[in-house]
């Protein structure tokens, strides 16, 4: 590019003064900041910090109320969707807007598609198209799959591939490793790498310090909608990022803390869940918290939802306190004190557009609130979900607030306390802090050691090994379905619980040999 | 990726519909007497004009993620004006053009009430079908009126070659509706739209345009298949359009279990329409006595519906 060299050319995107408000919520409040040339800038903050808005108003799907956004020193005012893009500028949002029903191709294609000079989609061109930028980022899947036949880091992948397709400049990375597991998170670094080197820039927006520490050159923390500050990673520790995030000081992210192990609460023998999953043993005692590991497609979830009676299995037995029992069903599970909190809790573990005291005493209605067959005493009921609100310090402005506006840490704690009301015995926490805060991480985890403290045996399934690392007692590792390793979380270190979620065969010998 | 051999077990699972309306021909050419003939195979074939090129009309919509009920009302207004304006000595052409003005005037409409103002498109639709039917009401005063004109009627009703006119057109417009949808730009917006209509914004297509078009294409459809439907009768009979409301809203459907595609297409529909008619020729040539004939048609819809496990486990539903 023949551009005269100067300290503003070398600001790719740069806003001045951009206000945003909702109905309600200040979104962002006077926020400036400035993207260079071939950099990977984080962006880190808490849910509802304004990350997103300010993303969305980058790429023109909001407009500022006030304020002024420049890329490459064009002013966007007035530019739409197409404009920015045609100015280098693509992103990659947390919901992939991928067409589930159009193959690989067609979604990479999908506004950009090649086309004959009759007008008709010249399918071998497309094909080529696809099959050339999802190059740059995998070569495992093919173009001609449907996408609702791949898997969700797949997707992931796919969506990016499809981001490159207006040979972006400025790239925009909305939490891009979510979704993705061990495998494709390689991939992804490693295309990342690669396009670092072309000179791409990169506005890399995460909760996960590691990789932010991994990849980023300069970040950008907000809190409420206006910037603390911006600074190059070198010379910001982890804990100061953190501070800055958060506004007060978390001395550990993860409480450690261990409470007495008391008698066997559940043991699971024999398991083979229909779904996925093969001879499942394993035993849980009072006051332990057990954690399950293993990448996407492990088996975890379906083990739990078949201990819980939500998935059938094709045989296996359960026994609770000692005593053999029948689970068939949900409701079976329930009445022997077992409580799931599932992955998709929006899907799974909430009803959205209901309040949040019907969500919260919707397991115990019968059996706590309950006069005759469904007279439901409403004081009483009020009065517990009050209690249940101030105990796990749930930030809501009643108990009547519907919970699909409640933010995702909040969320969750709504589903926690609906089990916690059913006094349940056996809790199993199936991915409880995806896609949660810092601030909300750290109160989940509390209440889960506070579980366990009162007696209660806890099966913590987690994709990320630092958490589970210092939460659980003991760990077992699910590789394809089995489970490949059982660890004392005391006796190993992060190196090989990694190489074992990624179905090594023997730590010690391996390292021995490297 | 290691492709799975395809068994018998997954064709008809994934063409349940396909399967069960060829298990159907087979077994009414054994037990139905003159069912397999030329004659009667040809009658299935122009009974299913009307109802396959409406059909066509709410495909679209419903691949674009909305459904639109006005052809209930649009089919039977169009039938009275076409029969009334002929009748008041106008010309075809004129009359024609009147015709496609209603089908563009509704659509329009929907398009506005549904895409700009943001109704519900059941909602909608089903509102535009009632002020469709009053229309009709007021202009032929409930009577049916018969078209005379030998020549008009042969618009439809002449045979080009072996093939019935009408059959002609319904093939004719499957074509143009399949080739839109799957070879061009505009398809594959449209398909994507129903899918996830930010996906679409986001590539910078004028997602809420294209919609609103979908709508007038729907609009005009819907008014071609009632011109068709009453040249095809001869004259425009009372609430043509309410007679063959639920019939379209079923081809559709089971169009959805045809194909492995678990969403709705034109393949699919034009074989459910096909199919509603085979069964209907298929019992009334058994003797069935005809207030039981839909009982047997929607037991046979229940079977072929059930053994196809569309795709995510279930037929796509009508989102109210």
């Amino acid at each position: 590019m023949n551009r005269p060299m100067g300290d503003q050319d070398n600001i790719v995107i740069k806003a001045e003064g951009i206000s945003k408000s909702f109905p309600g919520v200040q979104a962002l409040k006077e926020f400036d900041f400035e993207v260079e040339r071939g950099e990977v800038h984080a962006l880190c903050g808490e849910n509802g910090a304004g990350k997103s808005t300010l993303m969305k108003i980058i790429v023109r799907d909001y407009i500022e109320d006030e304020g002024n956004i420049f890329i490459d020193g064009h002013n966007v005012k007035d530019l739409g969707i197409r404009g920015v893009q045609e100015l280098g500028l693509s992103i990659i949002h947390q919901d992939l807007n991928l067409i589930p029903m159009l193959t690989v191709a067609q979604n990479i294609c999908l506004g950009r598609e090649p086309v004959t000079r009759f007008g008709t989609i010249h399918w071998k061109a497309m094909r080529l198209k696809a099959v050339e930028f999802l190059a740059e980022v995998t070569s495992e899947i093919d173009v001609e799959d449907r996408v609702e036949d791949l898997s969700i880091p797949e997707q992931e992948l796919v969506a990016i591939a499809r981001s490159l397709v207006t040979s972006p400049r400025i790239l925009i990375l909305d939490e891009p490793t979510a979704r993705l597991d061990h495998k494709t998170s390689d991939e992804f670094f490693s295309f990342l790498e690669r396009a670092k080197q072309k000179g791409l820039t990169v506005v890399y927006i995460s909760h996960r310090l590691e990789e932010i520490y991994r990849v980023c050159d300069r970040v950008t923390v907000l809190r409420d909608g206006s910037k603390i500050i911006t600074a190059r990673i070198d010379d910001l520790p982890q804990t100061e990022l953190v501070k800055y995030m958060l506004g007060r000081e978390i001395t550990q992210q993860v409480p450690k803390e261990r409470v007495p192990i008391g008698k066997a609460k559940l043991s699971v023998r024999d398991l083979f869940p229909k779904e996925k999953g093969e001879n499942i043993h394993f035993d849980l005692k009072s006051g332990e918290i057990l954690g399950i590991v293993g990448s996407i497609g492990a088996g975890k979830s379906e083990v739990a939802r078949a201990i819980f009676g939500a998935d059938p299995k094709q045989r296996g037995a359960i026994s609770i306190a000692g005593k053999e029992v029948k689970i068939n069903t949900p409701q079976d599970a329930i009445s022997q004190g077992l409580a799931l909190i599932p992955e998709e809790r929006r899907d799974q573990g909430l009803v959205g557009n209901e309040s949040l005291r019907k969500n919260m005493t919707m397991a115990a209605l019968k059996k706590k609130f309950c006069v005759g067959p469904s007279w439901i005493k409403q004081n009483q009921e009020i009065r517990a979900v009050k209690e249940y609100i101030r105990a796990l310090a749930i930030a809501t402005p009643s108990t009547e607030q519907e919970v699909q506006f409640l933010s995702g840490g909040t969320q969750q704690k709504v589903v926690v306390g609906k089990w916690l009301m059913s006094d349940s015995s056996i809790y199993i926490f199936d991915e409880p802090t995806k896609g949660i805060d810092v601030g909300g991480k750290y109160d989940i985890y509390k209440l889960i050691v506070d579980l366990a403290r009162q007696g209660a045996g806890i099966i913590f399934i987690s994709n990320e090994l630092t958490e589970v690392l210092s939460l659980c007692d003991r760990i077992l590792v699910m590789f394809n379905g089995q489970i490949i390793k059982e660890l004392e979380t005391e006796a190993i270190n992060r190196e090989e619980l990694l190489f074992y979620v990624m179905g090594g065969r023997d730590y010690a010998e391996t390292a021995n040999n490297a | 990726m290691q492709k799975q051999p395809i068994t018998p077990k997954d064709i008809i699972n994934n063409y349940g519909a396909t399967f069960a309306f060829i298990v159907a021909i087979v077994f009414f050419s054994f037990v139905s007497r003159g069912f397999f003939s030329g004659q009667n195979l040809q009658n299935i074939l122009v009974q299913s004009t009307s109802l396959g090129i409406c059909a066509f009309g709410l495909t679209f919509v419903l691949i674009a993620g909305e459904i639109d009920l006005s052809y209930g009302g649009v089919i039977g207004l169009v039938g009275a004006v076409l029969a009334g304006m002929l009748k008041e000595g106008h010309s075809i052409g004129m009359v024609t053009l009147v015709c496609l003005a209603i089908g563009l005037g509704t659509g329009l409409l929907n398009a506005i009430l549904i895409v700009v103002l943001n109704l519900p498109s059941f909602l909608a639709s089903v509102a535009v079908m009632f002020i469709c039917m009053g229309a009709e009401r007021i202009y032929n005063q409930g009577i049916t009126t018969w078209i005379r004109d030998p020549e008009v009627v042969s618009i439809v009703q002449s045979q080009v070659g072996p093939v019935p006119a009408g059959v002609l057109y319904l093939f004719i417009l499957f074509v143009i509706c399949w080739f839109l949808l799957t070879q061009t730009r505009v398809g594959q917006y449209i398909q994507a739209l129903g899918e996830n209509i930010n996906a679409v914004t986001e590539v910078g297509v004028r997602a809420k345009l294209l919609k609103f078009m979908v709508f007038v294409v729907a609009g005009l459809i819907f008014a071609f298949a009632g011109y068709i439907e009453t040249l095809r009768i001869g004259g425009a009979v009372m609430y043509a359009g309410k007679q063959i409301l639920l019939f379209v809203l079923a081809a559709c459907f089971l169009g959805t279990a045809t194909f492995k595609a678990g969403k709705a297409n034109f393949p699919g529909t034009l074989i459910g329409a096909f199919f509603l008619y085979t069964l209907l020729s298929g019992f009334t040539g058994l003797g069935m006595k005809f207030y039981l004939v839909p009982v047997a048609q929607g037991l046979v819809l229940i079977i072929s519906v059930a053994i196809s496990s569309v795709r995510r486990g279930k037929i796509e539903q009508v989102q109210f």
